[in-house]
């Protein structure tokens, strides 16, 4: 906890330097993450993301807050950290929006005017998420302290909704397409990268804590939600042009990826770590992927990178997307949702074209130096897990004890 | 010891054959290269001396004595090298051997000017080889090996022709078309009938056997546990695995439907006819029926699957025998009226082996000594039939006294042969053909005298075209002579092959073996028939030909061809239409349906994106508005 107030002086300094001069903020920013370090394998690879996300930044850093979103990304970052560690209830759900809040600023800078429509209809169903999910988690535990059931499937319904308002999962991803195409690539690759974590992660843990003999019934509801968003964005990916969308709808297929492996969360501890650490990888590859296509985007990057990236996407051994889907897969034919597992290779095949046309309209002649050093950093990320990553799993092992 | 005589049996004649087939290949239709074959006839030669030593140097040659070797193979499935010597196989070797080397000797004169000597002489020492090896072989996986063999080499050896050049090699009267069918064959389609043919029977013959290996793990033919076997399966399903694995020798023997090919396997050269006709390739599926139920002992089982399986064999036998006999009748080619005289003898073959499930081994025996019989006298008259077409230039029959005494040796030949195969008394087959009318007699009491009455008519008919073989050929009808003389070699091998019928008579009527059948010979009912036979015989030696409408329909094989050419290239052309509009809708459903599906699909996915943020919020409550209703559904239930 003192990690954490510490962090938060250093940041609101950081801030308020930046108005003299901006690298100093970057500088602190940075400095801070190398302080998280110390807190262990996943929040190294976290701290890893948040410096390529601040990196990126650089592109755009005559913004209109220029400085301040450096210090926004550290905060973020700290949230996103501290949610591994925490498991109380009341410093999750404050973690939540800690993570939400300055993504309502971020999705709105760019280096022209300020993208105030993309903006508001982002924040108005960010505010609908955050408070859909709050009620939904104060209500799923006190249905769970009463033992009532009906307040306890009320309340994971919204908790449900909050997290696919909040994260982009269909039927409710409506926003997610419109917002990645029209604000700066670069913000969204903050709002598609390191927010992401936090909603899964505190929706999770809830849901371990709350768990009952009768949240393996209402699973089912997960289950069905995630295969709807995974048809939902690959199927509508399929035959959209523009980059930005595409990768729009990428985020709702992946979404649903990951909310599968919640069904895994009631079968035995084996198969709950691997269905973790699946989600978590998928999380990652989701992830380094957006940064480095949203760079992409923005200034290109050489082609091979983008293949590296795109065969994450797909699935490819040795890449980490095909581990984030193996170990998910792996989990759901153990815990008897076989028909999800191949739900999910099903539509690990219809998103081969699109993202082999993501290639090809992110090529450019001549990559900008900054956003092709981060798009290439990304691709090396993705071999991680060259050799099989068990060492993944006992991490994940270690902090969901 | 007993390996290198096994390795010298069945290598000596491919070895043998391998200087011409490879010089062929060198230097085609060099002199030198037309000296070779005479190593391949050494090659048939030595290995009918191997048949002979084992003839005579494994014990006794009696019912009983029974030697057996055998290699790994497989040895984790059961599945060895199993070669067995017991009555069967040591005389059915002999007799592959001996007419295989007396037609190779033939063949050194017949096949001296011919384009592809190389081709002819392996394939033909192949198809002994492979005869050989189905002969001695107890094991079904082994004598796969010898049942395939046969089939590749009747395929390269009935299209030996195969540039469909000479009139002389075809069937049917070149230019021929019955309803808007071409009703002559040539080299090519013969060839290629034949083995399309042997493979409807060969493919359900494989899964016979996988099946019976599956169900009792052991493929020699001498240790099969029939009577557990059927007991396990039941009566349908023995009756099945029998039917499909009768259905290879069905084919390959040319039973009624499967005949056609036989008849269009003339288009080979006259020396495969010979070979093919008498003791390989037909001879196989009855020799392999024999030796099945030689040691499936059907009449110790009782089983209805089995019962119904051999009064199928027995009227199938009878009614291709009759059917064969007729059209030999009919016909007016050499070569095929003798093709169909070779069905009609296998049906007899077939049938009388079948009685056996009633009467018991002696029926194998009778229908086993027919098939040597048969096989002397069937080798002989082709052997003629090849002198008189290289002579006369004409597949038809044609001939008179001229050529007659033009060929002396050819004409007695004949003789002998027609009148020791026809069942005259006192000649060679006339014993067979006695027991063989004993056997059918004592069915009486099964099937009444149906059996009996088709056996006589066939054999009457049977005497007939015989008769009218030797009349057309050498008596009756006008030919002069164009002499260019030659032909020794030939004359020496058939005569050689027509006088072992009278060794055989011999046989019959000094070893107390056959005592059972002379004693059928002495019966009065065997000598009407026999006397039936012998007037049949006269009585078309002196009018040989009748025009009539039926002998028409007879010589046009009843028109069986058409199922063969036309239902059944229909179903082929159904079959590949089918698979053609399979294609197709395969094509339609991944290029047109499923893309189109997806594009349908995505584009209304897609739709939703207005950017109407008020639309968005609709969605969304709705959602939230079902989500909370199967909840509460779902909280109530629980």
């Amino acid at each position: 906890m003192i990690y954490l107030l510490l962090s938060l002086l250093i940041l609101t300094f950081a801030g308020i330097l930046s108005y003299k001069d901006y690298r100093i903020s970057l500088i602190l920013s940075f400095l801070l993450l190398f302080v998280s370090l110390e807190l262990g394998g996943i929040s190294m690879l976290i701290c890893f993301l948040a410096l390529l996300n601040i990196l990126s930044l650089v592109a755009i850093r005559r913004n209109q807050i220029s400085g301040v979103d450096y210090a926004m990304v550290g905060l973020m970052t700290i949230a996103t950290i501290y949610s591994f560690i925490t498991s109380d209830i009341a410093e999750l759900l404050a973690l939540f929006v800690v993570v939400s809040v300055p993504t309502y600023l971020i999705i709105m800078v760019d280096e022209g005017k300020l993208n105030v429509d993309t903006g508001i209809k982002y924040i108005a169903f960010m505010v609908i998420a955050t408070v859909l999910f709050i009620i939904g988690a104060v209500v799923l535990y006190l249905g769970y302290g009463y033992q009532n059931s009906a307040l306890y499937f009320f309340g994971l319904v919204l908790l449900l909704m909050g997290l696919a308002l909040e994260v982009g999962i269909a039927p409710l991803h409506e926003w997610v397409p419109d917002v990645f195409a029209n604000a700066n690539p670069i913000s969204v690759s903050i709002i598609a990268s390191i927010a992401k974590f936090v909603p899964f992660i505190v929706a999770l843990k809830i849901l371990m804590i709350t768990a009952t003999e009768l949240t393996s019934s209402a699973l089912l509801i997960f289950a069905v939600v995630s295969a709807i968003s995974m048809f939902a964005g690959n199927i509508g990916a399929l035959t959209t042009q523009n980059p930005a969308r595409i990768l729009g709808y990428s985020t709702v297929a992946n979404m649903g990826y990951i909310l599968a492996a919640f069904v895994a969360i009631t079968a035995s501890k084996d198969l709950v770590y691997y269905a973790i650490a699946g989600a978590l990888l998928q999380l990652f590859v989701n992830a380094f992927g957006k940064v480095g296509f949203f760079n992409a985007i923005k200034g290109g990057t050489w082609t091979a990178s983008s293949y590296i990236l795109s065969f994450s996407f797909i699935g490819l051994p040795p890449l980490m997307g095909f581990w984030g889907k193996f170990f998910i897969i792996y989990a759901l034919v153990f815990s008897n949702y076989l028909w999800l597992a191949i739900l999910l290779v099903l539509n690990s095949a219809i998103s081969v074209p699109y993202y082999l046309r993501l290639v090809r309209v992110t090529k450019v002649n001549v990559p900008n130096m900054l956003t092709n050093t981060v798009a290439s950093i990304t691709a090396i990320v993705m071999f991680i897990t060259l050799f099989p990553p068990t060492w993944f799993v006992d991490l994940v092992a270690e902090v969901f004890k | 010891m007993i390996e290198l005589l096994l390795a010298v049996l069945f290598l000596s004649p491919i070895l043998g054959s391998l200087p011409v087939a490879f010089a062929w290949l060198l230097e085609p239709k060099r002199d030198w290269s037309r000296r070779l074959p005479i190593l391949a006839v050494l090659g048939l030669f030595v290995s009918f001396l191997c048949t002979l030593y084992i003839l005579f140097n494994f014990g006794e040659l009696n019912l009983e004595e029974v030697h057996k070797f055998s290699f790994d193979w497989l040895p984790g499935f059961n599945i060895s090298f199993t070669f067995i010597f017991d009555y069967l196989s040591r005389i059915m070797g002999v007799l592959t051997a001996l007419i295989a080397f007396l037609i190779g000797v033939y063949g050194l004169e017949y096949m001296k000017h011919d384009y592809r000597l190389g081709w002819y002489w392996f394939f033909f020492n192949l198809f002994t080889a492979s005869m050989l090896l189905v002969v001695y072989s107890d094991n079904l996986l082994m004598l796969l090996i010898g049942w395939e063999g046969l089939g590749l080499a009747s395929w390269a050896l009935i299209g030996h022709w195969f540039r469909d050049d000479d009139e002389l090699s075809f069937v049917g009267i070149v230019g021929r078309k019955i309803a808007g069918l071409n009703y002559f064959w040539s080299p090519s389609l013969g060839a290629w009938r034949a083995i399309s043919t042997i493979r409807v029977g060969d493919m359900p013959m494989f899964f016979a056997i996988a099946a019976i290996f599956f169900l009792v793990r052991n493929l020699n033919i001498s240790e099969i546990p029939w009577s557990e076997l059927a007991e396990k399966i039941g009566a349908a399903g023995i009756f099945l695995i029998l039917l499909a694995f009768l259905l290879g020798p069905f084919t390959k023997s040319a039973q009624l439907p499967f005949s056609e090919w036989l008849m269009t396997a003339m288009t080979g050269p006259t020396t495969v006819s010979a070979l093919l006709h008498s003791a390989t390739m037909v001879a196989a599926g009855t020799y392999i029926f024999m030796r099945l139920t030689w040691y499936m002992k059907p009449w110790t089982i009782h089983s209805v699957g089995i019962e119904v399986l051999y009064v199928l064999v027995l009227f199938l036998g009878l009614i291709s025998a009759l059917y064969g006999a007729s059209v030999a009748l009919g016909c007016r080619e050499r070569k095929v009226l003798l093709a169909a005289s070779t069905m009609s003898s296998l049906g007899l073959m077939f049938a009388t082996a079948s009685a056996g499930f009633w009467v018991g081994q002696i029926a194998i025996l009778v229908a086993f000594w027919y098939l040597v019989t048969h096989a002397f006298a069937k080798a002989t008259l082709f052997l003629v039939a090849g002198h008189l077409i290289h002579e006369t230039h004409d597949r038809f029959c044609v001939g008179g006294r001229e050529l007659a005494k033009h060929l002396k040796l050819a004409f007695a030949a004949t003789i002998i042969a027609t009148l020791c195969l026809s069942g005259i008394p006192p000649l060679t087959a006339y014993w067979v053909k006695s027991a063989m009318d004993g056997i059918m007699h004592s069915l009486e009491h099964e099937f009444g005298f149906i059996p009996l009455s088709l056996l006589v008519l066939t054999s009457a008919v049977y005497s007939a075209f015989l008769a009218k073989f030797l009349s057309l050929n050498f008596l009756k009808g006008e030919y002069h002579v164009k002499s260019h003389g030659g032909g020794r070699l030939m004359g020496i091998a058939y005569t050689a092959m027509g006088s072992m019928l009278l060794l055989l008579l011999f046989v019959y009527l000094y070893f107390p073996e056959f005592l059972e059948f002379v004693a059928e010979g002495f019966l009065p009912s065997s000598l009407a028939v026999g006397l039936v036979v012998l007037l049949t015989y006269l009585l078309t030696l002196s009018k040989p030909t009748l025009e009539s409408p039926i002998g028409k329909a007879l010589g046009d094989r009843l028109y069986l061809a058409f199922l063969n050419d036309y239902v059944v290239s229909k179903i082929g052309w159904s079959l590949a239409r089918l698979v053609d509009y399979a294609n197709k809708a395969i094509d339609i459903f991944c290029h047109k349906a499923v893309p189109k599906a997806f594009e349908m699909s995505s584009k209304g996915i897609r739709r939703v994106q207005s950017g109407s943020i008020e639309l968005y919020l609709r969605i969304s409550v709705a959602v939230l508005l079902v989500l909370l209703t199967v909840a509460i559904a779902l909280g109530v239930i629980m």
